[in-house]
Protein backbone atom coordinates (compact mmCIF):
# COMPACT_ATOMS: atom_id res chain seq x y z
CA UNK A 1 0.00 0.00 0.00
CA UNK A 2 1.41 3.33 -1.06
CA UNK A 3 1.79 5.74 1.86
CA UNK A 4 0.30 9.24 1.51
CA UNK A 5 2.66 12.10 2.40
CA UNK A 6 1.46 14.26 5.35
CA UNK A 7 1.45 17.41 3.24
CA UNK A 8 -1.14 15.85 0.94
CA UNK A 9 -3.29 14.85 3.92
CA UNK A 10 -3.03 18.40 5.28
CA UNK A 11 -4.08 19.83 1.93
CA UNK A 12 -7.00 17.43 1.89
CA UNK A 13 -8.12 18.58 5.36
CA UNK A 14 -7.83 22.21 4.32
CA UNK A 15 -9.92 21.60 1.23
CA UNK A 16 -12.49 19.68 3.24
CA UNK A 17 -12.75 22.60 5.68
CA UNK A 18 -13.30 25.08 2.87
CA UNK A 19 -15.99 22.88 1.31
CA UNK A 20 -17.92 22.16 4.51
CA UNK A 21 -17.28 25.62 5.99
CA UNK A 22 -15.57 24.39 9.13
CA UNK A 23 -12.58 26.04 10.79
CA UNK A 24 -9.19 24.82 9.65
CA UNK A 25 -7.26 24.34 12.87
CA UNK A 26 -4.36 21.93 12.25
CA UNK A 27 -2.65 22.61 15.62
CA UNK A 28 -5.89 22.03 17.55
CA UNK A 29 -5.56 25.40 19.29
CA UNK A 30 -8.28 26.46 21.68
CA UNK A 31 -10.21 29.26 20.01
CA UNK A 32 -12.63 29.99 22.83
CA UNK A 33 -15.51 29.46 20.43
CA UNK A 34 -17.37 27.38 22.95
CA UNK A 35 -17.93 30.47 25.12
CA UNK A 36 -19.62 32.20 22.20
CA UNK A 37 -21.48 29.14 21.00
CA UNK A 38 -23.03 28.19 24.35
CA UNK A 39 -26.56 29.40 25.01
CA UNK A 40 -27.05 32.29 27.41
CA UNK A 41 -28.03 30.92 30.78
CA UNK A 42 -29.27 34.21 32.29
CA UNK A 43 -32.97 33.93 31.42
CA UNK A 44 -33.31 30.42 32.85
CA UNK A 45 -31.24 31.39 35.92
CA UNK A 46 -33.50 34.35 36.69
CA UNK A 47 -36.68 32.37 36.03
CA UNK A 48 -35.87 29.66 38.58
CA UNK A 49 -37.94 30.95 41.48
CA UNK A 50 -41.67 31.48 40.95
CA UNK A 51 -42.98 35.04 41.02
CA UNK A 52 -44.03 36.17 44.48
CA UNK A 53 -46.57 38.88 45.16
CA UNK A 54 -45.06 41.53 47.38
CA UNK A 55 -48.02 43.42 48.88
CA UNK A 56 -46.05 46.21 50.53
CA UNK A 57 -44.17 46.91 47.29
CA UNK A 58 -47.44 47.19 45.36
CA UNK A 59 -48.91 49.49 48.01
CA UNK A 60 -45.81 51.66 47.86
CA UNK A 61 -45.97 51.95 44.07
CA UNK A 62 -49.67 52.98 44.14
CA UNK A 63 -49.41 55.20 47.22
CA UNK A 64 -50.22 58.48 45.51
CA UNK A 65 -52.75 57.16 43.01
CA UNK A 66 -54.89 54.66 44.88
CA UNK A 67 -56.14 54.28 48.39
CA UNK A 68 -54.78 50.91 49.50
CA UNK A 69 -54.36 49.67 53.04
CA UNK A 70 -51.68 47.28 54.27
CA UNK A 71 -53.46 45.80 57.29
CA UNK A 72 -50.31 44.46 58.97
CA UNK A 73 -48.54 47.81 58.66
CA UNK A 74 -51.60 49.71 59.96
CA UNK A 75 -51.79 47.38 62.96
CA UNK A 76 -48.12 47.86 63.71
CA UNK A 77 -48.39 51.66 63.56
CA UNK A 78 -51.47 51.52 65.81
CA UNK A 79 -49.50 49.40 68.31
CA UNK A 80 -46.65 51.92 68.27
CA UNK A 81 -49.08 54.78 69.03
CA UNK A 82 -50.70 52.77 71.83
CA UNK A 83 -47.38 51.90 73.39
CA UNK A 84 -46.17 55.47 73.24
CA UNK A 85 -49.39 56.65 74.91
CA UNK A 86 -48.74 54.27 77.79
CA UNK A 87 -45.18 55.51 78.11
CA UNK A 88 -43.75 52.21 76.80
CA UNK A 89 -42.43 53.51 73.50
CA UNK A 90 -38.86 53.36 72.29
CA UNK A 91 -36.66 56.06 73.85
CA UNK A 92 -35.67 58.97 71.61
CA UNK A 93 -32.34 58.66 69.88
CA UNK A 94 -29.51 60.29 71.81
CA UNK A 95 -28.01 63.34 70.16
CA UNK A 96 -24.37 63.04 69.33
CA UNK A 97 -22.28 64.06 72.32
CA UNK A 98 -25.15 64.12 74.81
CA UNK A 99 -24.07 60.82 76.35
CA UNK A 100 -20.50 62.06 76.78
CA UNK A 101 -21.70 65.32 78.39
CA UNK A 102 -23.74 63.41 80.93
CA UNK A 103 -20.74 61.29 81.96
CA UNK A 104 -18.32 64.24 81.91
CA UNK A 105 -16.24 62.56 79.27
CA UNK A 106 -14.20 64.26 76.62
CA UNK A 107 -13.69 62.68 73.27
CA UNK A 108 -10.06 62.74 72.30
CA UNK B 1 -43.89 32.37 53.49
CA UNK B 2 -41.37 35.13 52.86
CA UNK B 3 -38.13 33.97 51.20
CA UNK B 4 -35.23 33.38 53.56
CA UNK B 5 -32.06 35.45 53.44
CA UNK B 6 -30.27 32.67 51.59
CA UNK B 7 -32.96 32.54 48.93
CA UNK B 8 -32.76 36.33 48.61
CA UNK B 9 -28.99 36.06 48.23
CA UNK B 10 -29.46 33.44 45.53
CA UNK B 11 -31.96 35.70 43.73
CA UNK B 12 -29.37 38.49 43.85
CA UNK B 13 -26.73 36.16 42.42
CA UNK B 14 -29.04 35.12 39.61
CA UNK B 15 -29.85 38.71 38.68
CA UNK B 16 -26.16 39.65 38.72
CA UNK B 17 -25.21 36.63 36.65
CA UNK B 18 -27.77 37.56 34.03
CA UNK B 19 -26.71 41.21 33.93
CA UNK B 20 -23.02 40.40 33.48
CA UNK B 21 -23.27 37.27 31.38
CA UNK B 22 -22.50 38.77 27.97
CA UNK B 23 -19.51 40.82 29.19
CA UNK B 24 -18.08 37.83 31.02
CA UNK B 25 -18.50 35.61 27.96
CA UNK B 26 -16.64 38.14 25.83
CA UNK B 27 -13.72 38.26 28.26
CA UNK B 28 -13.74 34.47 28.55
CA UNK B 29 -13.56 34.18 24.79
CA UNK B 30 -10.49 36.42 24.65
CA UNK B 31 -8.80 34.90 27.69
CA UNK B 32 -9.20 31.30 26.53
CA UNK B 33 -8.36 31.98 22.88
CA UNK B 34 -4.93 30.52 22.16
CA UNK B 35 -4.69 32.23 18.78
CA UNK B 36 -4.45 35.67 20.44
CA UNK B 37 -1.32 37.14 21.97
CA UNK B 38 -0.47 36.21 25.57
CA UNK B 39 -0.57 39.88 26.66
CA UNK B 40 -4.12 40.36 25.42
CA UNK B 41 -5.23 37.11 27.00
CA UNK B 42 -3.63 38.06 30.31
CA UNK B 43 -5.38 41.43 30.32
CA UNK B 44 -8.69 39.74 29.62
CA UNK B 45 -8.07 37.36 32.51
CA UNK B 46 -7.28 40.29 34.83
CA UNK B 47 -10.54 41.93 33.77
CA UNK B 48 -12.38 38.68 34.47
CA UNK B 49 -10.92 38.66 37.97
CA UNK B 50 -12.42 42.10 38.68
CA UNK B 51 -15.97 40.74 38.36
CA UNK B 52 -17.56 40.34 41.74
CA UNK B 53 -18.94 37.30 43.43
CA UNK B 54 -22.53 37.92 42.42
CA UNK B 55 -21.76 38.01 38.70
CA UNK B 56 -20.76 34.39 38.26
CA UNK B 57 -23.30 31.78 37.29
CA UNK B 58 -21.48 29.33 39.58
CA UNK B 59 -22.57 31.35 42.62
CA UNK B 60 -26.20 30.50 41.89
CA UNK B 61 -27.38 27.33 43.55
CA UNK B 62 -30.76 25.70 43.20
CA UNK B 63 -32.78 26.04 46.38
CA UNK B 64 -36.13 24.59 47.36
CA UNK B 65 -39.12 26.64 46.14
CA UNK B 66 -41.08 25.95 49.31
CA UNK B 67 -38.63 25.74 52.19
CA UNK B 68 -35.52 27.41 50.75
CA UNK B 69 -33.30 24.49 51.70
CA UNK B 70 -30.08 24.19 49.72
CA UNK B 71 -29.43 20.48 50.03
CA UNK B 72 -31.24 17.40 48.83
CA UNK B 73 -33.00 19.23 45.98
CA UNK B 74 -34.86 17.18 43.40
CA UNK B 75 -34.20 19.49 40.49
CA UNK B 76 -37.05 18.32 38.23
CA UNK B 77 -39.47 19.68 40.81
CA UNK B 78 -37.17 22.30 42.43
CA UNK B 79 -38.15 20.92 45.83
CA UNK B 80 -36.16 19.56 48.71
CA UNK B 81 -36.59 15.85 49.29
CA UNK B 82 -38.91 16.35 52.24
CA UNK B 83 -41.14 18.94 50.52
CA UNK B 84 -41.21 16.63 47.52
CA UNK B 85 -42.48 13.81 49.72
CA UNK B 86 -45.09 16.00 51.41
CA UNK B 87 -46.42 17.33 48.13
CA UNK B 88 -46.36 13.93 46.44
CA UNK B 89 -48.33 12.35 49.27
CA UNK B 90 -50.85 15.18 49.06
CA UNK B 91 -51.20 14.42 45.34
CA UNK B 92 -49.99 17.87 44.24
CA UNK B 93 -47.35 16.51 41.86
CA UNK B 94 -48.98 15.07 38.72
CA UNK B 95 -47.66 11.66 37.76
CA UNK B 96 -45.89 10.99 41.05
CA UNK B 97 -47.20 8.04 43.02
CA UNK B 98 -45.92 6.26 46.07
CA UNK B 99 -44.21 3.06 44.99
CA UNK B 100 -45.89 -0.14 46.02
CA UNK B 101 -45.24 -3.69 44.82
Amino acid sequence: MASVPPSRLQALTKLRCSIFQTTYNPDSLRTGAKYLRARLRGPSLVGYYPERVNISQIVRSYRNRLEMVDDDEEERLQDVIERRRRGKGAPPKAKKGAYCDRLNLTVI
Amino acid sequence: MAPSARVLRDMKARKGAQANEIARRAYLFVARNETLSPQVRHHAQLQLNTFGRYTRPATCSNRCHVSGKGRGIISEFALSRFQFRVKALRGELPGVNKASW
